[in-house]
């Protein structure tokens, strides 16, 4: 019985332990077959700034909006 | 002037005699326009490749294919044959065994002068291996049979939510249990080859059906023929198991869209003729001989049965020393 109970523990262990390596090796078909094509770039440099409003500025700076075209 | 005219009249008379078989070749059995007769059709195509494919910009290669007609048959298989033969394997093996229960009966323990001395069979790491392997077997046995059968049996019982939960908790468990099971079969052939391999003993043995058909006990060793089958099946199978298994959880890392499909099938043939055949192995080492339990449950078995069932092997243990290694601690020796 005592080895059978350690058995199954070893098995749900390992089993475990395999569910993490196989998830380490995995990625999501989104991040897999992505080309450089449709990259975001870093929020804070881009034309829509980091919330997405059109201000690039800081958050906290973020005392007027930019005008677009100046 | 008139002689011009009437050379460009010679002229296009002799354009539309030539040009008007060739308009009537376009057209379809009954007469109708058919502007696509002579275009590129499906036939043509597989006449130059075994697949319909083209040219993608993503990275995965396999987006590619747009039809592959082998994918046809593998369907067909897997949707139609498969069940059949799946159901016929494990129910037939089931009914087997009943009527062999029924007609021959359980195979008695044969009480003598030394029934009640215990003489131990298998050590902790051989029980350890054995249960790993068999747990796991049984959880990746009917997360298997799910694949064939869930949808057809289980679904219309419990409905689709509910269905779909158990077999994506299914799938993981098959995914991830299937390392401990090809671990423990690797454990099971270090453990045993050296008491396994075939010899002239065991053609003895099959000869007299193995003591299952008749009221003989012909010799054997550790293990008799009939372990020693089940053995190789489970080394062989399982082994074609975890490789076809790797494949398709690694899939296309090896192979392309019609390896996967054989890889499929290979698996699942195997899958239901491995379960069938330790439904078998289960039977006798449980409810089909009495005393062949207490080998995998203590690792101890009692000397009148080890005597009737493996004579050899228990002579060879009681040719060493009667404090051989054989012997743990508070046992009685075989002697």
């Amino acid at each position: 019985m005592k080895a059978f109970l350690i058995a199954v523990v070893a098995a749900v262990v390992l089993a475990t332990g395999a569910s993490f390596l196989l998830a380490e090796n995995q990625r999501f078909a989104y991040q897999a077959f992505a080309t450089s094509g449709a990259r975001v770039s870093d929020p804070g440099t881009n034309l829509v700034g980091p919330r997405w409003t059109g201000d690039i500025k800081e958050p906290g700076k973020a005392g007027h909006k930019a005008e677009a075209g100046s | 002037m008139p002689m011009r005219r009437l050379t460009s009249l010679f002229l296009l008379a002799a354009t539309l005699a030539l040009t008007v078989p060739a308009v009537a070749q376009v057209r379809a059995p009954d007469g109708a326009p058919n502007p696509t007769a002579s275009s590129v059709n499906e036939e043509m195509l597989f006449k130059q490749d075994p697949k319909i494919h083209g040219r993608i910009s993503i990275p995965n290669a396999t987006a590619a294919n747009l039809i592959q007609p082998q994918g046809r048959e593998w369907r067909e298989f897997r949707e139609s044959w498969m069940p059949w033969i799946g159901a016929l394997a494990v129910l037939g093996m089931i009914v087997a065994l009943g009527l062999f229960y029924f007609t021959r009966g359980r195979i008695r323990l044969e009480h003598s002068e030394e029934s009640g001395k215990k003489i131990l069979r298998f050590n902790s790491f051989e029980r350890f291996s054995h249960w790993m392997t068999a747990t796991c077997f049984i959880v990746l046995s009917l997360s298997g049979l799910n694949y064939i059968f869930g949808k057809r049996l289980l679904m219309p019982l419990i409905g689709p939510e509910a269905f779909a939960t158990l077999a994506q908790y299914g799938k993981y468990a098959h995914i991830y249990l299937a390392w401990p099971f090809m671990l423990g079969v690797l454990f099971m052939l270090v453990l045993w080859i050296k008491d396994n391999i075939p010899g002239k003993i065991d053609w003895i043995w099959l000869k007299q059906g193995g003591g299952l058909l008749g009221d003989a006990h012909p010799s054997a060793g550790r293990f008799n023929a009939g372990q020693k089958m089940v053995f190789w099946m489970v080394v062989g199978f399982g082994f074609a198991m975890g490789a076809t298994g790797i494949m398709m959880i690694f899939p296309f890392a090896a192979t392309d869209i019609n390896g996967m499909q054989i890889m499929q099938v290979i698996h699942s043939l195997i899958g239901v003729v491995f379960i069938a055949g330790i439904l078998a192995h289960i039977y006798i080492g449980s409810l089909g001989m009495e005393g062949a339990y207490d080998a995998m449950g203590s690792g101890e078995v009692d000397l009148a049965w080890a005597k009737v069932h493996h004579d050899l092997w228990v002579k060879e243990q009681q040719a060493k020393t009667a404090s051989g290694p054989q012997l743990g601690r508070g046992q009685v020796p075989a002697e």
